[in-house]
């Protein structure tokens, strides 16, 4: 059997009755909902202390004027967006902070991709904006694209400060010995990882604001 | 700075999420009857619209990319368009029409009866969500809303398809849910559409 006939063993038993599968998939909604509850209580235990560092540094980049700068590819790609929108527009009592998705410009992603290679829509992006005291932040859920790599190489060349968020077991993220924090899901599920990276970076952000507050850096 | 901060509080930030994610698993079976609406409409020929405003969009763009290029192997692509992703078009439209036509006045031209509109709005009281929910709902599109804390001047419009509501009323927490709620909502929809009797015209009647 596949993992998906395992999972729904009636969608190869026959039976056409709706309110059974209805039941079915029921079951499997809230066994999904018990399965990112158990991830993130993993990743609050592997990563406690290292969320508060993190905050922490990053805190001071943007008490220092820094910028963050985020990056990924498909459904990271729009986690790298949330996660700028975020920083930036935070909502009443949140201090707005600088940051830019490097995902979203089309035409600097095509021109590049077009003329260059889709390797180094990042890293040249990075280059042409990155500051050595901004932040670069980088999603990949399997740990392995390539320009999301090529972008902590160029990041760390230009003295940034790197935070990944990764999957599986982190993959060549984990080798990379670019990314100053580097977040991995422990999971074997595309979906649940891409959860748990959403908790992890709205607490990295809580984090940074609670940071923040307490710079006398940051009182202006 | 962070030296004042304590383990605790990354403890308190987690544990947020863990009273409205049972919630969810809670509400498992509305979750249910969306995704069985929603492959019907597919299986018609329907396609997804989605739309949302701030992290929303993102959100919206997320969900499209679930359904045009599945993360599982041999899942088939289903056709899905997100309005909130065109700068041009957004802003466009904003500067004539207002920014509560945004999502509306696109849906007006793109949209075909047998489509699915889904909106995202993580109080539920987002103008422009709630104008084009009405506009799809009018034009006879399967609706569904996903929203949050009490579900906002949304989960008040009437003859709404599907209204499903995270619940919190923390926008980040609420995300969080609508996250997970989206990833079930591509899976299952597959379930059924991979059911060939469950989607037979005999029980579409």
């Amino acid at each position: 059997m596949t993992g998906f006939e395992s999972l729904y063993p009636f969608l190869y038993s026959g039976k056409t009755d709706v309110d059974a599968v209805l039941a079915q998939v029921s079951r499997s909604t809230a066994e999904k909902t018990e399965e990112i509850t158990r991830l993130r209580a993993d990743v609050l235990e592997l990563y406690r202390d290292r969320f508060l560092e993190c905050a922490d540094a990053m805190a001071q980049r943007f008490a220092a004027g820094g910028r963050l700068f985020t990056f990924g590819n498909g459904g990271s790609s729009t986690d790298a967006q949330a996660v700028a929108e975020l920083f930036q527009d935070p909502g009443p009592g949140a201090q707005p902070l600088p940051a830019a998705a490097l995902t979203t410009d089309v035409a600097v992603l095509t021109a590049l991709a077009n003329d260059v290679s889709f390797d180094v829509v990042f890293a040249r992006s990075l280059a042409a904006n990155g500051r050595s005291g901004d932040i670069a932040l980088g999603l990949s859920t399997s740990g392995g694209s390539e320009n999301v790599l090529r972008g902590f190489t160029e990041a760390t060349r230009r003295g940034m400060l790197t935070i990944g968020l990764a999957g599986y077991d982190g993959g060549k993220m984990v080798e990379a010995g670019t990314i100053d924090y580097l977040f991995v899901m422990p999971s074997a599920s595309v979906h649940r990882i891409q959860e748990a990276q959403t908790t992890s970076y709205h607490v990295l952000w809580e984090l940074t604001q609670l940071a923040l507050a307490d710079s006398p850096l940051s009182r202006r | 700075m962070i030296g004042a901060l304590s383990g605790a509080l990354v403890d308190q930030a987690f544990a947020r999420r863990t009273e409205p994610t049972r919630a969810l698993g809670r509400d498992a079976e509305a979750v249910g009857r969306a995704c069985y609406d929603m492959a019907q409409r597919f299986h018609r020929g329907g396609r997804l619209l989605c739309f949302g405003n701030g992290s929303a969009a993102a959100d919206a763009a997320h969900i499209v990319v679930e359904f045009v290029h599945p993360v599982i192997m041999g899942k088939r692509a289903l056709p899905a368009i997100s309005l909130s992703n065109d700068a041009a078009t957004m802003s466009g439209i904003a500067r004539l029409g207002g920014v509560e036509d945004s999502f509306a006045a696109q849906l007006r031209l793109l949209a075909a009866a047998d489509d699915i509109a889904l909106g995202i709005s993580a109080d539920g009281q987002c103008p422009n969500v709630a104008r084009a929910l009405e506009t799809a709902r009018d034009a006879g599109l399967l609706t569904v809303a996903l929203v949050g804390g009490d579900g906002g001047q949304i989960a008040k419009m009437p003859k709404l398809d599907h209204v499903l509501v995270a619940r919190s009323d923390d926008p980040r927490v609420v995300k969080e849910i609508h996250v997970t709620t989206y990833h079930v909502l591509w899976e299952l929809v597959h379930v059924f559409f991979e059911q060939p009797g469950v989607l037979a015209p005999q029980v579409l009647g």
